[in-house]
């Protein structure tokens, strides 16, 4: 099915107006996080990046799980529009992926002495990272839609399939790392305030991915739409 | 024994920073992009 420039233009306005409600709820999360919740007394006010960092962390491990998804339902359905959705989320989970590079080494400075450590988690993270980089340069290196949309769907497939692995690497090594406090068999093990906020961000993070997502998959569709229409 | 949580503000406004810049800066570069291609609608 071809899509119409109607049809991206809404999709656009959509993701646009997700987008400034997600950069409201990010300024929420500042406030939350500066005002109402209290300071680590070990680890002091460095400790706060966490509510940004593993947010961060979250959306780009869902961004770059569902560039796999939709890869492999491309190549079951063959539907550009998963392709385009694909590429979509890759661009947006490399931004969150910045983010969870450079926050952690920052909070690693204070709290281990290091800005930096090869330990598993840290290395993996790196490698998913640099995967969906080598994607992004394998989508511009490909003219040919149909080419392009299969090569990517495998390089997709492969960075889905490496996500459990940095999730699990804080078990499956031994790791600087701190084992995860939300994605685990047993209790949340963090005081309500902070648990809180964590939540609200990864909430925000959430909305700040679906928004930019759509926002950045429409832009595809309107170049298709375009496309389309020169060739007729 | 330690009382008093560790001085190391910066390093927190250093983080909040860079994420401000990133997100607005996408949020930007999206809104930029989306405005050409609404113009050419």
């Amino acid at each position: 099915m071809t899509p119409t420039p109607e049809n991206a233009a809404a999709t656009i306005r959509r993701g646009l107006l997700l987008s400034t409600v997600g950069l409201l709820g990010l300024a929420l999360v500042y406030l939350l996080a500066h005002r109402f919740t209290p300071i680590e007394v070990r680890q002091g006010l460095a400790q706060k990046i966490f509510y940004v960092h593993a947010p961060a962390a979250w959306a780009a491990m869902l961004a770059f799980a569902l560039v796999g998804v939709c890869g492999g339902l491309y190549l079951w359905l063959r539907d550009p529009r998963l392709d385009l959705f694909a590429e979509a989320s890759a661009e947006v989970g490399l931004v969150f992926g910045l983010i969870m590079l450079t926050t952690g080494p920052i909070w690693g400075k204070p709290i281990w002495g290091t800005w930096w450590t090869w330990d598993a988690r840290l290395t993996l993270t790196l490698l998913l990272v640099f995967l969906f980089v080598g994607y992004r340069a394998l989508r511009g290196a490909l003219s040919d839609p149909a080419e392009r949309a299969r090569y990517s769907a495998v390089v997709g497939i492969l960075g889905l399939m490496l996500v459990p692995f940095v999730h699990l690497s804080v078990y499956l090594f031994r790791t600087l790392h701190p084992q995860p406090v939300l994605l685990k068999p047993s209790a949340p093990s963090m005081p309500a305030p902070m648990l809180r906020t964590l939540l609200t961000s990864i909430a925000v993070f959430t909305l700040l991915y679906v928004g930019f997502a759509m926002t950045r998959y429409g832009l595809g569709l309107m170049r298709e739409a375009r496309g389309a229409a020169d060739a007729d | 024994m330690q009382t008093s949580p560790p001085d190391n503000g910066g390093y927190m406004i250093a983080a909040y920073l860079i994420v401000g810049v990133v997100i607005l800066g996408y949020a930007l570069s999206l809104l930029r992009r989306a405005r050409t291609a609404l113009r050419r609608e």
